[in-house]
């Protein structure tokens, strides 16, 4: 079964595909972290490129899965520095990320999360070789029934969430949701929560919620900092991250990993719900001080090594069953498709040379990705030394053309600044932003799937329960929220007694 | 320098681009507009006809591809005829699915006859889709089992109730004289998501699409028990029965095809017009239609446009039966 | 926040349980295949945002009060200099497709960065400089494609 991957490997350490993958791996790392500009629109445009230039399909394969890891890498950039996500998959890398930056940690943060990335997406890619085909079974058992319960697992996650203000919280995770409802409701096709806006019914774009919420109120937060003088950045220090830093993270990036992982493999979930669910887990294992959120290394790996990861898995049904497990690998797809290629159960067996290359090319896109990211750690350290006056036009500019290039329309920069006089007052109330961002991804999944699972069984409520896998999961959130209780009661009693 | 535009010469010099660069007297800009983000069936749409353009030289410029998504094509299809309603550089993306949004009211006060339809250059084809092991091994079977119990059978697909994915199930149920409200029908995000549904046996039909189906075909996973096309088609989908010649009349083709603004001039239409007609006649564009998953399908200008408006109108009183809309 | 900060969001979150229940009860349903419908989770949501609003009004507020130590006395400036950020980010929307993405953005970058007390003359090069750089970006490096501006002869 090895003959596949050497096969692969011989493909893609030719001079040309490595330069393609060197090509592909620094225009994957931009288009990521520029935020609303990701993989596909690299993709988009290289995709007819090397279609013209007459590559052979593996050459076409190893760059295109060069932007597609090196999206995933770059998002985590302008959310370290500016607190404003790169891609959908790098909200939660904001929460320790940023705090970091603000201690003028920015280097080494830069270096942590490219260290946890690639071992994330290790993980993801060794588990891919070894046991796609296996997996591929498992992520199809997974019915609207597993995802309802696996939302609610992940929103009772939310409890460690709390922090401070555990009611605001909860009523940002609210809001999430209700903003997640505006658009076509998409089990009747009945409009909700559109004013008869032909530019809501598609609901609430991500890219433009985040940047609204993110990049705009952080502009307007800005302007305090400027009054007072206050709020800026440490300046930048040490460049590099240490392996003693490194060490103390691992074991937030081996489990983040797996978790990254399995969620990606199965198709309805993706580099959103793996942060969010790595980094509440994370949080609850290993924040014994309390210093998650506000600059704690393994927050700022857990959610990282995560995301990588379920990039790397979504291959998994894609390769295995022709299933796209998110947008951007429905593209790949596609690009696939152009060159006779198509994936699904007999790729492996059929065309190794192809899915032994790309497979090839993961592992070496991977290296040359950790390569070219640790030394431009520094580089883009310098980002905070750029004065206020400067960096904010810069922001707003990235805000304004990640909107526009998606949506071509007037419109959505309206509402994404509306959302972001939204985030500012929220903000100015004392909310933080996570769990308006988790209630979005989080609630329109949860709904979906718990109508799916109702709409199949004609409205018995028993199929929620029926699978094992469903009660493991049911199991799984009823402890996440009773045991930290049980476990303080019991503590509490100690100390007492 | 993109990148692209650093390569044409290079790419001119190796003779990969055609010699025969045809005068289209009013393109100068050449746009297609995707109503839709980037990577769907629109983007497909619009990328087919800017790749192949290319390659032929058919236009002198390249055609830029730009996305509008928003109410399922209703964006766009206001901002061309708010904005842009005589661009002589503008087409847009459109597919059996505007027409059937049209249809069903879902663009406001726009029922389709505003624009000036251009043409369909290509097709899907719905199919009726189950497990290996399932029971039914004709569309016969499938329907007789339909009959006795409506509630017995889960359908899946990736659409709400009113969307294309859905109307092929409602039609099948019609066709089986079952209201399609009595079905049970699951509406997933996208196809990926409903086959994987059916491959995990939460769903046990799955009213997909030829194209997407295709690479199952090998694996032996699936059985697809009809295509909702016309006739049979070529090469892999050979041994398909149509639903037709299993006595069934559902069709659903998934036409890909371009509209613009409703003032643009007869001779800007007529030269986008001329630059079709050639194109789908090339040997590039064939394969590129045949490399994109879909099946011929040409209907160009005055052909289209009466097309068209009687699907709508069908499209209309099908959702009126069906009591979508009153 | 304050107490009285706190009551105020309370009051507002109550108001748009109230707004988002009633639009719920306006949808239309033709049919539906689930028995929760359309209607049933937006429900939900508003009573569980009346029940939350309700405690947040009940509670002694916590955190610090806002706009602290400093700000207090600037609170007047600190305001106005929101309010002309966000007229300039419109003004900014309002021009972006019809000035088009150069002269547009130079403008928006010239005011932001005077907002941000830059001083004419570095807001000036700064407006030219970041303009031009990005336009380069974006256009030539990454082929996106930016309105030109209906005075220049785009759309």
């Amino acid at each position: 079964m090895w003959d596949f991957l050497l096969q692969g490997f011989e493909v893609a350490l030719t001079p040309l595909n490595l330069g393609l993958a060197f090509i592909g791996a620094l225009l994957g790392t931009l288009f990521g972290a520029l935020p609303g500009i990701g993989p596909i629109n690299g993709i988009a445009i290289l995709m007819p490129l090397a279609y013209t230039l007459g590559l052979p399909a593996e050459s076409a394969l190893i760059l295109l899965a060069g932007i597609y890891t090196g999206a995933e890498y770059g998002g985590r950039i302008s959310s370290i520095l500016l607190n404003v996500p790169g891609d959908a998959g790098a909200v939660m890398t904001t929460l320790d990320g940023h705090p970091l930056a603000k201690k003028g940690l920015a280097g080494p943060a830069l270096g942590l999360s490219a260290v946890s990335s690639f071992i994330g997406a290790t993980i993801a890619i060794v588990g891919l070789t070894l046991f796609a085909p296996l997996l591929a079974a498992f992520a199809v058992n997974f019915g609207p029934a597993e995802y309802f319960a696996l939302m609610v697992f992940a929103f009772s996650s939310l409890s460690v969430m709390m922090g401070k203000d555990p009611i605001k919280t909860l009523i940002g995770a609210v809001l999430g949701v209700m903003l997640a409802t505006v658009g076509v409701d998409s089990g009747t096709g009945v409009m909700r929560f559109t004013g008869g806006m032909p530019e809501l019914y598609d609901g609430i774009d991500f890219v433009v919620l985040v940047i609204g919420m993110f990049a705009i109120s952080e502009i307007l937060l800005m302007l305090e900092h400027d009054l007072t003088k206050g709020g800026g950045m440490a300046p930048v220090g040490r460049v590099m991250v240490s392996m003693k830093e490194v060490m103390f993270c691992k074991g937030a990036i081996l489990r983040s990993s797996l978790i990254g992982f399995v969620i990606g493999v199965l198709p309805g979930t993706g580099a959103s719900v793996a942060g969010a669910v790595s980094y509440t887990t994370e949080k609850r294992i290993s924040d014994r001080e309390g210093t998650f959120g506000h600059g704690d290394m393994r927050g700022l790996a857990a959610p990282e090594a995560a995301n990588n990861a379920s990039a790397a898995g979504s291959f998994v049904p894609m390769l295995t069953l022709g299933i796209p497990g998110s947008g951007t690998t429905a593209i790949l797809l596609g690009a696939l498709m152009l060159y006779n290629i198509t994936p699904g159960p007999m790729l492996f067996t059929e065309q190794p040379r192809v899915a032994g290359g790309l497979i090839a090319s993961l592992y070496i896109g991977n290296v040359m990705l950790l390569l070219l990211n640790l030394p431009l750690a520094g580089l883009f350290a310098r980002v905070l030394t750029v004065p206020r006056w400067a960096l904010v036009p810069g922001i707003a500019l990235l805000a304004f053309v990640g909107v526009y290039q998606l949506h071509s329309d007037l419109m959505a920069i309206f509402l994404m600044l509306a959302i972001g006089v939204l985030g500012y007052v929220l903000r100015k109330f004392g909310f933080s932003l996570a769990p308006i961002v988790l209630g979005f991804v989080l609630g329109e999944l949860m709904e979906e799937n718990l109508r799916r699972a109702l709409a199949m069984s004609g409205g018995d409520v028993a199929v929620l329960f029926q699978s094992t896998l469903a009660i493991g999961l049911w199991c799984a959130a009823v402890a996440v929220v009773v045991v930290p209780l049980v476990v303080s009661g019991w503590k509490r009693r100690r100390a007492s007694a | 320098m993109t990148l692209r535009r650093l390569l044409t010469p290079a790419l001119l010099s190796f003779g990969l681009l055609g010699s025969a660069q045809l005068h289209a007297a009013t393109i100068d800009k050449p746009e297609c507009l995707a109503p839709a983000k980037p990577g769907g069936g629109y983007d497909l749409t619009c990328r087919l006809a800017a790749t192949t353009l290319q390659q032929t030289g058919l236009l002198d410029k390249a055609m830029m591809v730009n996305y509008m998504p928003g109410g399922i094509g209703a964006v766009a299809y206001n901002h061309v005829m708010g904005v842009r309603d005589d661009d002589p550089n503008l087409i847009v993306a459109a597919s059996t699915g505007a027409a059937l949004n049209l249809a069903e009211g879902k663009f406001g006060k726009y029922d389709g006859s505003e624009v000036r339809w251009l043409g369909a250059v290509a097709t899907d084809y719905g199919a009726v889709v189950v497990r290996d092991d399932a029971p039914w091994q004709t569309l016969d079977d499938l329907m007789k089992a339909l009959k006795k119990d409506p509630q017995g059978i889960v359908f899946g697909a990736g659409g709400t109730v009113g969307s294309q994915d859905w109307m092929k199930a409602a039609l099948i149920a019609q066709a089986d004289e079952v209201d399609p409200r009595k079905l049970r029908y699951v509406s997933f995000e996208g196809g990926g998501e409903s086959l994987a549904a059916l491959l995990g046996n939460h769903i046990q039909v799955f009213t997909g699409d030829l194209s997407e189906i295709e690479s199952q075909l090998e694996g032996g996973k699936i059985r697809v028990l009809a295509a909702l096309s016309d006739q049979r088609q070529e090469g892999a989908f050979a041994d398909i029965p149509t639903a037709k010649e299993q006595g069934y009349d559902v069709e659903w083709p998934i036409w890909r095809g371009y509209y613009m603004g409703e003032n643009v001039s007869d001779g800007a239409y007529q030269a986008w017009l001329d630059v079709f007609t050639k194109l789908v006649d090339t040997e590039e564009f064939k394969q590129a239609r045949h490399a994109r998953g879909l099946f011929p399908f040409t209907k160009l200008g005055t052909e289209f446009e009466q097309y068209v408006q009687e699907r709508i109108a069908h499209f209309k009183s099908l959702s009126q039966e069906m009591g979508l809309i009153k | 926040m304050t107490r009285l900060g706190d009551r105020l969001l309370g009051m507002i979150l109550l108001v748009l349980a109230a707004v988002y229940a009633a639009s719920t009860t306006q949808m239309e349903v033709p049919f539906s295949y689930d028995p929760l419908g359309p209607k049933g989770f937006p429900f939900v949501l508003a009573a569980l945002l009346v029940v939350l609003a309700v405690v947040l009004l009940l509670r002694p507020a916590l955190g610090e009060p806002w706009p602290r130590g400093v700000l207090l006395a600037k609170r007047g400036v600190l305001l106005a200099k929101v309010v002309a950020v966000l007229v300039v980010l419109t003004l900014y929307a309002l021009a972006f497709s019809s000035l088009g993405y150069l002269l547009s953005s130079a403008l928006a970058i010239f005011a932001l960065a005077w907002l941000f007390n830059a001083g004419s003359l570095k807001a000036l090069v700064c407006a030219v400089a970041m303009a031009l750089g990005s336009y380069a970006l974006f256009v030539y490096a990454l082929d996106i494609s930016l309105p030109v501006g209906q005075l220049f002869g785009g759309r």
